[in-house]
């Protein structure tokens, strides 16, 4: 068990999260969207773009909701947490946990979609192999803002909070587009640091990017929610022994 | 005896917010303490603050005043938390999980090699009579089996404190025999047990003290041993015997029972002796401890 992360914890989310029906139907078809999708000459890459990135995201929340509060609500963080274990740790175990298992459908999906597209005739290209640890990280980050709103939302509404918080923008995006149509590359800009971004944009053919950027930016969104999301679970939990 | 006190609270207070406005008081200035090889009991009605006595001797939950020692310690230290275990009135646990991982989970956290904590679950498991629904996932556990999986995590690190709340709620008659078991065991190695209980004759069984608490206030200590056991003795012959040694009966007779003090189990031959020669005809005899459910009355309810 390292400071950060307790990994019994994390064994135990995956197991728990792998025996749920949602994330398997959700994953089942991500894995179908990118298989149908793969192409001779973007193999591995369609999984993670298109309508793909829809159900990556669908997935994602799927599996990072309620992530910190279904423990914390139970009662059963409050019986680990009497064990010799911080908090931090025990939250770093939560998030690695619910992040393995995002890898395990992201692995699954891409092999799917590798394999449909050598089917293809597609010849092996192992550059490819940089798409699924792109979207790793991207993962990891919206993961990581979904466990750091768990920390002080109920239930799943970490999930429906932050889905509404997108569409909201979305749709906010839409309405000064159309009707400020000089705001738009104002907004735009704000809209990439509002939350991790897209690295496949680096991959994707259609809409090249010459460098790592979303990926090293995304690793702070991994990173800046985690130490928030700590800080809030011992405030909160100070201020409920007072109470 | 090692002379720190396992458990202690020192003049400890602990008030809750009400919604309306004001606040209520769980504890006032309470001080108890519990000593490795001691069961002790906390005995009264729900709002006693039984539960919140033990959360504040955990650290789940900070004093308004007075402080919580374990081990002469602060609770909090992470070498003090390795010598506890605590189970929880009506525990819930990760449904998708089976009662053998979460307990190989809290076998690992504690800091048991993966295969010593799998060990350990599995021998837990048994021991409080859960060993094939403990490979089931616990969505489909029962409250008495879920209550059971939490003594078994109290258990899990062979803890020289264990606090147990209701620890026989919805348990059957076999699981509460199986609990009495386990206490009287854990006492023999001079583990410390702090219980909360309403199973009164549970209690009067295996506790050596009992503390009343009512209102937030702690009553009376009472010692188990001190009034010293009751024998009832059921006879065939009781107009006869009481005509024939009206001193041994004395005024312990009611119908064909005859109700006696005895100072300890070891008193029970001799006084069992002494009867068959008075020309008693014994058809059982049963044990109890001091009236328990009398002395609660007493000094909760204030009834005599």
């Amino acid at each position: 068990m390292s400071g950060l992360v307790c990994w019994p914890v994390a064994r135990a989310t995956l197991r728990a999260r792998l025996r749920s029906p949602g994330p398997w139907l959700v994953g089942f078809l991500f894995t179908i969207a990118g298989a149908v999708r793969a192409s001779r000459h973007g193999a591995g890459i369609e999984t993670f773009s298109g309508p793909g990135t829809i159900w990556f995201i669908v997935l994602t929340f799927a599996l990072g909701a309620a992530i910190l509060s279904e423990e914390i609500e139970s009662g059963h963080a409050q019986l680990v947490l009497l064990r010799p274990i911080t908090r931090a740790a025990w939250y770093g175990g939560r998030l690695a946990g619910v992040t393995l298992a995002m890898a395990l459908f992201c692995v699954i999906a891409w092999l799917a979609t590798f394999s449909a597209a050598v089917v293809r005739g597609d010849g092996f290209d192992a550059t490819r192999f940089a798409s699924l640890l792109l979207a790793l990280v991207w993962g990891c980050a919206w993961l990581s803002v979904l466990t750091c709103l768990s920390s002080f939302l109920p239930r799943w509404t970490n999930a429906g909070a932050l889905a509404v918080l997108i569409l909201a923008w979305i749709l906010l995006f839409g309405i000064v587009a159309t009707l400020k149509p000089a705001w738009a590359g104002v907004v735009d800009t704000v809209t990439k640091f509002l939350g991790p971004q897209d690295p496949m944009m680096f991959s994707e053919p259609t809409r090249p990017r010459r460098d790592l950027g979303p990926a090293l930016y995304d690793l702070i969104w991994i990173f800046a929610p985690w130490v928030l999301g700590v800080a809030i679970l011992n405030r909160r939990e100070l201020a409920r022994r007072r109470s | 005896m090692e002379s720190t006190p396992a458990l202690e609270l020192r003049g400890v207070s602990k008030r809750f917010p009400l919604r309306g406005g004001g606040d209520f008081a769980a504890l006032e200035d309470v001080s108890l303490e519990v000593r490795p090889g001691e069961i002790v009991a906390l005995l009264g009605p729900n709002g006693a603050g039984k539960t919140t006595s033990m959360q504040l001797a955990l650290g789940l939950l900070d004093a308004d005043a007075g402080e919580a020692r374990l081990f002469g310690g602060d609770p909090e230290l992470l070498a003090t938390r390795r010598r506890i275990g605590y189970a929880p009135d009506a525990p819930l646990f990760p449904k998708e999980l089976t009662g053998l991982e979460v307990l190989t989970l809290h076998g690992e956290v504690i800091g048991l090699h993966r295969r010593e904590a799998k060990a350990r679950a599995s021998r837990f498991a048994a021991e409080v009579g859960i060993a094939e629904p403990a490979r089931r996932r616990i969505a489909t556990y029962s409250r008495g089996q879920q209550q059971r999986l939490g003594v078994a995590l109290s258990l899990l690190g062979d803890p020289d404190l264990l606090l147990l709340d209701e620890p026989t709620a919805g348990l059957d008659p076999a699981g509460v025999a199986a609990m009495r078991e386990l206490l009287v065991g854990l006492r023999a190695r001079g583990a410390a047990v702090l219980l909360n209980s309403h199973l009164l004759s549970e209690v009067e069984r295996v506790c050596d003290r009992v503390l009343f608490l009512k209102g937030g206030r702690l009553l009376r200590s009472h010692e188990m041993r001190a009034r010293g056991l009751r024998a009832e003795i059921r006879l065939a012959n009781a107009p006869e015997l009481a005509a024939r040694a009206p001193e041994l009966v004395a005024s312990g007779l009611d119908g064909n029972r005859l109700r006696l003090e005895v100072p300890g189990e070891e008193a029970v031959p001799l006084l069992v002796r002494k009867l068959v020669e008075a020309g008693a005809e014994i058809v059982e005899v049963r044990l109890a401890g001091a009236d328990l459910e009398q002395l609660y009355l007493e000094i909760v309810e204030g009834r005599a």
